[in-house]
């Protein structure tokens, strides 16, 4: 090592060891909340938008949607395709739906939700819908005449005023009429209420393709597949191999499905992550810079006495350089620590969001660029004062 | 060793302007131990700064050791306290941080000497003012005696060609000031340091080579002297 960064290290280590124990304690405190700052929000959101991507999987599009091809309305021999698909390395299930509007009508009530009809036996391989029972049970194969209604369609008996329109407290065991867009009406028994926390889901209702084939009168009726990969993440590759495999029909990736909704929400989580990180920034670099510039004018004399001595104003720079670096390590380690103690306690403790428990997502990007950003201020507080110092003349700063 | 020709300092301008110190003449042979004495505010502090190179003259030359120091750099400056000046300041100035033995060892590192080499000359020093046994005592543990004894030796260590102090003995009881003036006295006479005291005290004179007397900023009296006011 240099012998200026040797001197300047010897002075930083003393003036640290054996300075005011109390307030670099307090110091290090501060930075470690401004790091946990820096860091906790955004960990949250991502939680938030991982939790929101895979609600979006495993309740409304799995991992790539197979639509009928242009200018059809239905896909053709579906349960065919379906096979076809299950064959296709990398894909671990897929599963044939029908997706239309209709009216539900109970107790004079309607409404119109999106009707989903699917395969009760294959739709679990794909989709985690039936995992949202919360009153009943799911459709079976041999289901005919039942159906399952979110929650949120579903509605409350007790619910003077409602946000959208509802099925004013259906429960299990009762019957609504359903009334499909070639004007079919048919009753169901409620068979299941579903609650998975997403509310484009629990709007809706399910029935079996069996029943909605007797209702058409069309066949193994289905106008979506929608397929589990094995990897999340590569779906535009699969994509691409599905076509290879001779898949004719539209495929979209879940991401291409709720581009729109998607990135108006990831949007706007992105804006308050993004307004969040400047504020804890601007607050971390004016905490930083005025504990480290108090630390420093107070001793503006001492700065003085060792120009005087004849110490170069570089070592003088360097060894408040070096402790504000050592600070900023000590106050982030003490950071790190506070935030897995805080993550534990989330892990047990979780935050329940609409979609369910949110865990924090610690990114390791984020974690590298707060704490670069946390040494960088770091480095500019420990610079900025000692320099301006340092330039003052000896006498004023020896006289304080 | 010495040679200030037409030194003055001024501070402010126009009506504010303060002569602090005006014209100058003077010269400092080596080894002498001169005292610069007067009345507050009659420019000895300021005389010793501009000695130490704390502060630059507003004129004049100032040759110090062969060297006109107001031709310096900032750095060359830094670098020339460091190698030729030791400065003993009125209240001290040691580093409370750090131990008797580290405040020496401060300036002999940043000079150069290796680590073995600082600590022999720490202890050397440090016995030469009579607190060999204190090396690890911190300022706060020690009396105000002790503490200025630490700052000559700090002072000392770089076997500067000048040492300044500045009102050494201002903050210490009468048996202190006497222990510091006679440590003073004998560096001065055993290492032919040249020193450079300021004082107000009268009873000081007696340790003196010489004393420069100063009034408003000028020389008033420097028996021994070359200059304005001498008689030798």
């Amino acid at each position: 090592m240099l012998e200026e960064e040797q001197v300047a290290l010897f002075l930083a280590s003393r003036l640290i060891a054996r300075g005011n124990k109390g307030t670099l304690a307090l110091t290090i405190m501060i930075i470690a909340m401004v790091f946990v700052n820096l860091i906790f929000l955004p960990s949250i959101i991502a939680g938030v938008v991982v939790l929101f991507n895979q609600q979006t999987i495993d309740y409304s599009y799995a991992n790539l949607v197979i639509e009928p091809k242009e200018g059809a309305l239905l896909i053709a021999k579906p349960g065919t395709l379906v096979e076809k698909i299950n064959r296709i390395p990398g894909v671990a299930a897929s599963t044939p739906r029908y997706a239309a509007g209709a009216t539900i009508v109970y107790k004079g009530k309607s409404t119109t939700p999106l009707v989903i009809a699917v395969d009760p036996d294959r739709e679990p391989e794909v989709m985690k819908v039936h995992t949202g029972i919360i009153s009943g049970d799911y459709l079976s194969g041999s289901d005919t005449g039942q159906i399952l209604i979110g929650t949120t369609l579903a509605g409350d008996r007790e619910q003077k005023v409602e946000r959208t329109p509802t099925l004013g407290g259906v429960d299990v065991g009762k019957t609504v009429e359903v009334t499909f867009r070639n004007g079919v009406t048919k009753e169901f028994r409620v068979k299941g209420i579903l609650k998975t926390g997403t509310s484009l889901i629990d709007n809706n209702a399910y029935i079996s393709r069996r029943d909605l084939a007797g209702v058409l009168g069309v066949e193994d009726p289905a106008n979506q597949i929608l397929v589990r990969t094995q990897e999340t993440g590569n779906e535009n590759a699969m994509r691409l191999l599905l076509m290879q495999y001779g898949v004719q029909e539209q495929i979209w990736t879940w991401q291409d499905k709720s581009a729109d909704f998607l990135k108006s929400i990831v949007g706007s989580f992105d804006i308050i992550n993004l307004i969040s990180t400047v504020v804890s920034l601007v607050i971390a670099v004016v905490v930083i810079f005025i504990v480290i510039f108090i630390s420093i004018v107070y001793r503006r004399k001492q700065i003085g006495i060792l120009q005087a001595i004849g110490i170069d104003r570089r070592i003088i720079i360097k060894s408040y350089i070096f402790q504000a670096i050592f600070i900023c390590a000590c106050g982030t380690v003490a950071g790190c620590t506070l935030l897995l103690a805080v993550l534990q306690y989330l892990a047990v403790n979780p935050l329940v969001f609409p979609g369910g428990p949110v865990a924090p997502l610690l990114e390791a990007g984020l974690v590298i660029r707060s704490i670069a950003s946390l040494f960088i201020v770091a480095l500019i507080a420990g610079f900025v004062p000692s320099w301006l110092t340092t330039r003052e003349e000896i006498l004023a700063a020896i006289r304080g | 060793m010495i040679r200030a020709e037409g030194l003055s300092r001024i501070y402010g301008r126009g009506s504010v302007e303060v002569r602090a110190l005006d014209g100058v003449d003077v010269e400092i042979r080596k080894g002498e131990f001169v005292g610069v004495m007067g009345a507050s505010g009659s420019g000895k502090s300021t005389l010793l700064h501009l000695l130490g190179l704390l502060d630059r003259p507003t004129a004049g030359t100032l040759v110090i050791a062969g060297t006109d120091v107001t031709a310096l750099s900032e750095r060359e400056r830094t670098l020339f306290r460091l190698n030729r000046l030791g400065y003993v300041f009125q209240d001290y100035a040691l580093v409370p941080e750090l131990t008797a033995e580290e405040n020496i060892y401060l300036p002999s590192k940043v000079r150069g000497m290796t680590a073995k080499e600082c600590t022999l000359a720490c202890r050397d020093i440090l016995a030469l003012v009579g607190l060999k046994e204190r090396y690890n005592f911190l300022p706060g543990e020690m009396s105000g005696g002790e503490q200025q004894r630490v700052a000559i030796a700090r002072a000392l260590v770089n076997n500067p060609a000048l040492l300044l102090a500045d009102e050494p003995c201002a903050n210490l009881d009468s048996r202190n000031s006497v222990l510091i003036l006679d440590l003073i006295r004998k560096l001065n006479r055993e290492l032919a340091q040249t020193v450079v005291m300021v004082s107000h005290e009268d009873w000081h004179r007696k340790y003196f080579d010489r004393v420069i007397y100063l009034q408003d900023g000028k020389i008033v009296a420097d028996p021994g002297g070359n200059g304005p006011g001498s008689t030798g």
